[in-house]
């Protein structure tokens, strides 16, 4: 095996390490360390693909967030607003679709003496029990999440076109903050802060190869958050390897001189942002059914923020560096929960480690440009490519050297 | 109180003639190969104010933009969306209530003024680096921490002119420091997206504060006490105060308009700091050598500037600016590490919307950004979801200034460095 197959191998023994750990791992804290796996995936998918919109292509985004943001809120609004039933409930808006009943109930806020009283409790409560009404298929809702996602990526997309590096980051960002204000004043229909509940992913659990899951267990979420990752990091390798991915590099250097050359930037622009935005959807989408509320403070800076610093100390132009470093960074933030004393002085830890945390994120940006991780990534891969190169200059410059004497009469 | 359709329909209708315009009439100025620059902003206001009669003239006739062909429709269209307001919520205070319209407005002002100044330390950073610092906020929130520690915990009594210029300095020496450890490498190229670098690092710093702060002073909010109390006074006369009356923490003004003292002090220090800095910045040699390294850098190089001194002093500068806000509005507002995010993002909107670097443009569009925000409280009919939207007033603003006019209000059109491109 050479040199350069090593960041392969690793990889692969890592994916096959989070295939099985699931089954291999039987410690008292597994339901907590599964779901600090699951919010791992979670901010992998998220950092990997901010990576891919800001490292790769250089579109400079504080709007990921609510992107994410846009796929769990419309799962969520979907799951709550959409029912199915065979009578007509007569209160409702609802729609006869082949035989059934496509109900669309009221938004009615937030109170809770309210909350019995929507147009379809009410007919619920006077059918007593004799109507079964089905509620919309969960993957349903994480396909609309997701092309809703897609939507508001193309919509953003649009315009911010004609913008450029600051610009463009605060005009995401003012999208984002926009998005939460709207989302937290229209409590009539969104909750809220109160934030909004949705069902499991799996409500009548899962039966896997024989074996029974209940929808509280962690693991039927935890290998659906591990195959979108896989998902996204193979489509994002696949395209970065690919002549999207040349061509988006190149608009990242220089938009004018990649226009001029014949690539058409407008369009690998709007795709790139629709991609990412679709996968942070999806990932949003997913995320909201497995933890079952999603509430406006999800999108708030600092969640971002927290992408971003992971993106970054994995390796901002590397997706699959970024996602590995929000994996390592997720752990290392809960490992470093722990507080300690030095002498009589109370160190709390619960906040610490975020200083920590900023600390080297300011020290990976000024001393290692491209993170952490993907320098290790290319040692490996192009290590010898380097040495190689170095290598032949010198030899070439020896040679000149050589053939220098030779002419030169001494 | 919900709106009639009516409203819904006239703003329905401004937004459609807004966007027709903005395609249409920048169409039509490239096609005459004529300057396209302000061509977007003058059709969406004049569509949105006059719908197609306005638009069709402009079209065939594509005038040179001058400032009045770009102020009248702008005006025209802000007063027209206030008369179908007023038409369609005639019951509402904003409409039918003087009294409440004057104090919104006084307040608007005020704060205005103090976001304004805030922003100019924004503006004064981005434009000699040509970088939007996101820790300006944390600048803001330690300038009020170390005046409230100095003046209430370490130094009881303290003065409070004292504890702010020890704040002032604190934040001074903090900017400098940071802007040469984390962004030398910037001007020396070693960094391929300088920009971008600028901003991720200036976030690593906010993070850094922010929870440095949280876990040494506590999460819990702070006040300070008022600096100083108002005189007592009553005009004209003891016993018919109508012109302006007075408390210790209190000002009202001809019955109507109550000003609390910590915004008044505030806003009035702002102002005077606000000269103070012209005055540097156009009459001393360290100004004149800032304002020209935000003209041309190389020239001013030439010209025997240092231009790394230059931005050392303008990132110290912007922090100052930031962190005597907070340390005059420390009295006014409660005191947590998270308390810059609001500042912050409003400093954002006002440096787009003021301009590129531009310093009576961060004051005007303060001023602009407070009043805007003043009405979205005060006019929306629901109490609950005015508020809940505060933080997208000023957003919505930098989104629209963004797409019709990005060198905003007072741009300089070609500007050198970083700053320059969009």
């Amino acid at each position: 095996m050479t040199k350069t197959r090593i960041p392969q191998a690793a990889g692969l023994v890592l994916v096959l390490f989070f295939a099985v750990f699931p089954f291999i791992y039987t410690a008292n804290d597994y339901p907590y360390i599964m779901h600090l796996l699951i919010a791992s995936f979670f901010y992998a998918i998220l950092a990997s693909s901010w990576s891919m919109l800001s490292g790769y292509a250089g579109q400079f985004s504080f709007g990921h967030m609510g992107f994410m943001g846009v796929g769990a809120y419309t799962t969520a609004l979907f799951s709550h607003y959409f029912y199915l039933s065979p009578v007509p409930t007569e209160f409702c808006t609802e729609f006869l679709i082949g035989g059934q009943y496509l109900v669309i109930v009221d938004p009615i806020g937030v109170t809770s003496s309210t909350l019995t009283q929507d147009c379809l409790r009410k007919a619920l409560s006077m059918w007593d029990d004799s109507v079964q009404i089905t509620p919309m298929p969960v993957w349903l809702g994480i396909m609309l999440g997701t092309l809703m996602g897609g939507l508001f990526g193309l919509v953003i997309g649009l315009l911010v076109l004609p913008l450029r590096a600051a610009y463009l980051a605060l005009f995401t960002l003012g999208f984002s903050e926009i998005l939460r204000a709207a989302i937290s004043a229209e409590i009539s229909i969104t909750r809220g802060q109160a934030g909004i509940e949705l069902p499991y992913l799996f409500d009548a659990g899962i039966t896997l190869f024989g074996i029974h899951y209940d929808k509280t267990d962690k693991l039927p979420p935890y290998f659906i958050m591990l195959f979108l990752l896989l998902f996204c990091l193979a489509i994002m390798v696949w395209l970065t390897k690919s002549k999207f991915g040349l061509f988006v590099r190149a608009l990242r250097e220089d938009q004018d001189a990649a226009a001029a050359l014949g690539v058409n930037t407008t369009r690998y622009k709007l795709l790139v942002f629709v991609l990412t935005s679709m996968i942070a959807a999806a990932a949003g989408a997913v995320m909201a059914h497995y933890i079952r509320i999603i509430t406006p403070n999800n999108l708030m800076i600092l969640q971002m923020s927290l992408v971003v610093a992971m993106a970054v100390i994995g390796g901002v132009e590397n997706v699959v560096a970024a996602a590995i470093g929000a994996i390592m960074i997720n752990f290392a933030l809960e490992l470093l929960r722990d507080s300690f004393q030095i002498g009589p002085l109370m160190v709390d830890m619960t906040v610490w480690r975020l200083v920590v945390f900023g600390v080297l994120l300011m020290v990976t940006l000024r001393f290692f440009r491209n993170g952490l991780i993907a320098p290790l990534i290319d040692y490996f891969t192009r290590g010898h490519v380097a040495a190689e190169t170095v290598a032949k200059r010198r030899a070439a410059t020896d040679e000149m050297d050589k053939a220098g004497e030779a002419e030169s009469p001494s | 109180m919900e709106f009639p359709h009516i409203f819904w329909a006239v703003l329905g209708w401004m937004i459609f003639w807004a966007v027709v315009g903005r395609f249409a009439i920048r169409r039509a100025y490239l096609r005459r190969d004529l300057d396209t620059s302000n061509a977007p902003f003058v059709g969406a206001m004049l569509g949105a104010a006059t719908g197609p009669f306005g638009l069709v003239p402009l079209y065939m006739n594509t005038p040179t933009i001058t400032t009045r062909l770009m102020v009248a429709p702008a005006l025209a269209s802000v007063g027209m969306l206030m008369i179908a307001f007023g038409f369609a919520d005639p019951d509402n205070f904003c409409v039918s209530n003087g009294s409440f319209v004057a104090s919104q407005i006084v307040n608007g002002l005020i704060i205005g003024i103090i976001y304004g100044f805030m922003a100019l330390g924004l503006t004064l950073i981005f434009s000699i680096l040509g970088v939007v610092s996101f820790a300006h906020g944390e600048f803001y929130m330690i300038g009020g921490m170390i005046t409230y520690f100095l003046t209430a915990v370490w130094f009881p009594g303290m003065n409070p002119v004292i504890a702010i210029t020890i704040a002032c300095l604190s934040a001074f020496a903090l900017g400098a420091l940071f802007e040469r450890m984390f962004l030398t490498p910037m001007y020396e190229g070693k960094v391929d997206r300088p920009v971008e670098y600028g901003i991720l690092v200036t976030f690593g710093l906010a993070f850094t504060i922010q929870y440095f702060v949280q876990a040494t002073a506590g999460a819990n909010p702070f006040k300070a006490a008022r600096y100083f109390d108002f005189p007592r006074i009553r005009l004209p006369s003891a016993d018919d105060p109508w012109l302006i009356k007075t408390s210790r923490g209190n000002m009202e003004l001809f019955d109507t308009v109550s000003i609390s003292n910590p915004r008044f002090t505030a806003a009035v220090m702002c102002i005077i700091v606000f000269g103070l800095l012209l005055l540097f910045l156009h009459r001393t040699w360290q100004g004149k050598a800032l304002r020209a390294v935000s003209q041309d850098r190389e020239a001013a190089a030439i010209a025997g500037i240092n231009p790394d001194r230059m931005n050392m002093l303008a990132f110290a500068l912007g922090g100052m600016i930031a962190a005597l806000a907070g340390a005059m509005l420390v009295q006014a507002f409660s005191w947590l590490p998270q308390v810059g995010a609001i500042p912050a993002m409003r400093s954002f909107v006002i440096l787009v919307l003021g301009g590129l670097g531009s310093i009576p443009g961060a004051f005007v569009g303060g001023v602009i950004v407070g009043l805007f925000e003043a009405a979205g409280t005060g006019c929306l009919p629901d109490a609950q979801k005015a508020a809940s939207y505060i933080p997208a007033y000023g957003m919505i603003i930098l989104t629209l200034t963004l797409l019709l006019r990005p060198t905003g209000l007072f741009g300089r059109r070609f500007a050198s460095g970083a700053h320059g491109k969009f």
